[in-house]
């Protein structure tokens, strides 16, 4: 009996495939054909001389220092009012107001960046003013989030203490929570970072300035070759900034 | 009277009940040590002195204020006058020596000095001092948790010194040192009272310490005053009373360790 269900399942999943390439009109044998090798070698080689002109790469350059600058200014402004949500949302204001501030990370959280982006380009106009808003409507969520988790695992004994003496709320959690908590935020702000530099290379498709519009405006001109040097320079960019991350997570917050 | 303990019950929220009917009067620069089994509830006493806990019932007096019946912010202004030493000190691990002991004046430095406090150390002369008294100060910008059990109880105890209240509250305050140390310490803490005027209460483990150092010993036993007699009175049979049929002493629960997750992708 077991033996049966296994086989008709097998053959179920044998039916899914064919009927999904007969549905898509997808044909294989096609790919391996001489003609089509050709024409795929053609595509590739030219992104293999990629333009590397002084003033195209002066462009790269500045598209490069764009998308650099709407990370950063986007996850800086994700921090500071991912912090001020994050303490409500860690129940520290009463539960009204941490159902209230979980609702709105949450909902900050769900919805993707580039669609954030692309509503701000709406609202913003085109170029960094948007990519820089949408990544901070986006990152304030899942900042506020992790950084609220972090303010619940973190000891309540030290500001206690503090209020204990006669210190107000503000000088307990600056000197009772804050020296625990710092090193976390810390490490939560490089990560998102790391991220959203990626993500801001990506975010000009949908005209929020940086690389990812030179890259898309190229593409669409069929100007393969400083397209890929777009492509080249996201690499490098990428791979730097994963190096200085690290690096810096050493330094400053020692695992 | 500085402390005025008049018929004080005391409950935990898990049920125990830790003091029953306690009636307790302590004078200005008095020095009184408390002793007892463990879960006598010396340490429910002393953070109900120093207004952490709540009684359940009776009444509270600290330096001639109710201190129950004050408003949150006259509560506040009560409490910077009183300092408790805590027997696993809670600092945070990665704050330096001089910070956590330039906080205990938190209570009463105003919103400027707080602030800047917090970006660089103000008062390190203060703090030095402080530690000095405890062979420490070559501690100073040592990070908190570098530190030795019985070395975080001394920075603790720097704190409550550089905090100069007016009731000193010392819950179990040697008892990760060792014997010549613990002696030594106790009598630091014993002298500042004396040169300061403050009334000293603490709680200790070690009987002979106690003797040694105190002029008044309060013996507690499930919630209640078992005796509280001058130093010179208290006998081997009223020892063996307090501390009848005592089981194994429990290991005091480890400090919070701090870790720190760093997202990998």
């Amino acid at each position: 009996m077991n033996r049966l269900f296994n086989l008709a399942l097998l053959l179920g999943i044998g039916a899914a495939v064919i009927a999904s390439f007969i549905y898509l009109g997808i044909d294989l044998g096609e790919l391996g054909s001489t003609g089509n090798l050709n024409q795929m070698g053609a595509y590739a080689q030219r992104f293999l001389s990629p333009d590397l002109s002084p003033t195209h790469l002066q462009a790269i350059a500045h598209g490069a220092l764009e998308t650099i600058a709407m990370s950063a200014l986007g996850t800086l402004i994700a921090a500071v009012f991912g912090l001020l949500l994050a303490l409500p949302a860690a129940g520290r204001f009463g539960w009204p107001l941490q159902s209230a501030s979980r609702l709105v990370l949450n909902a900050l959280r769900a919805v993707p960046e580039l669609v954030w982006a692309a509503l701000m380009v709406l609202a913003a106009g085109l170029g960094p003013n948007a990519g820089t808003l949408a990544l901070a409507l986006h990152t304030t969520g899942v900042l506020g989030r992790l950084f609220a988790e972090a303010l619940e695992n973190t000891p309540p004994e030290p500001a206690d203490a503090i209020r204990l003496q006669g210190g107000n709320a503000v000088w307990a959690f600056c000197y009772g929570t804050l020296p625990n908590l710092l090193p976390q935020l810390l490490a939560y702000i490089l990560y998102r970072w790391e991220n959203n530099i990626r993500m801001a290379s990506v975010l000009g498709f949908v005209g929020a300035g940086g690389l990812g519009q030179m890259l898309y405006v190229s593409l669409s001109l069929f100007q393969e070759a400083q397209a890929s040097t777009v492509i080249l320079a996201m690499l490098i960019l990428v791979f730097a900034v994963d190096t200085l991350s690290s690096w810096s997570r050493q330094r400053w917050v020692k695992a | 009277m500085t402390l005025h303990l008049t018929q004080i019950s005391l409950t935990h929220a898990n049920g125990v009940q830790a003091l029953r009917g306690v009636d307790l009067h302590i004078g200005a620069r008095e020095q009184v040590a408390i002793i007892g089994p463990s879960g006598a509830g010396k340490s429910s006493l002393l953070n109900l002195l120093a207004t952490a806990l709540r009684p359940g019932d009776g009444e509270l007096q600290v330096l001639g204020e109710r201190a129950w019946q004050l408003s949150a912010g006259q509560r506040q202004r009560l409490r910077a006058r009183i300092g408790l030493i805590h027997q696993s000190p809670p600092l945070p691990p990665r704050q330096r020596v001089v910070t956590a002991v330039l906080a205990g004046k938190l209570g009463q430095w105003g919103l400027g000095k707080s602030l800047l406090n917090l970006l660089y150390p103000l008062d390190i002369p203060g703090a030095r001092a402080a530690l000095a008294r405890l062979d420490l100060s070559d501690k100073l910008f040592t990070q908190c948790q570098q530190l030795s059990g019985g070395q975080l109880q001394r920075v603790g105890i720097a704190r409550v010194l550089y905090q100069a209240p007016e009731v000193l509250l010392a819950d179990e305050p040697v008892s990760a040192m060792d014997p010549v140390l613990a002696k030594h310490t106790l009598s630091v803490l014993c002298s500042h009272a004396r040169e300061h005027n403050v009334t000293l209460v603490a709680s200790l483990h070690a009987v002979e310490l106690a003797l040694a150092h105190f002029s008044r010993i309060i013996g507690l036993r499930d919630g209640q005053i078992l005796f509280d007699l001058p130093a010179s009175a208290v006998d081997r049979e009223l020892l063996d009373t307090l501390y009848a049929n005592e089981q194994l002493e429990r290991s005091p629960p480890p400090p919070a360790h701090l870790s720190v997750q760093i997202p990998r992708c």
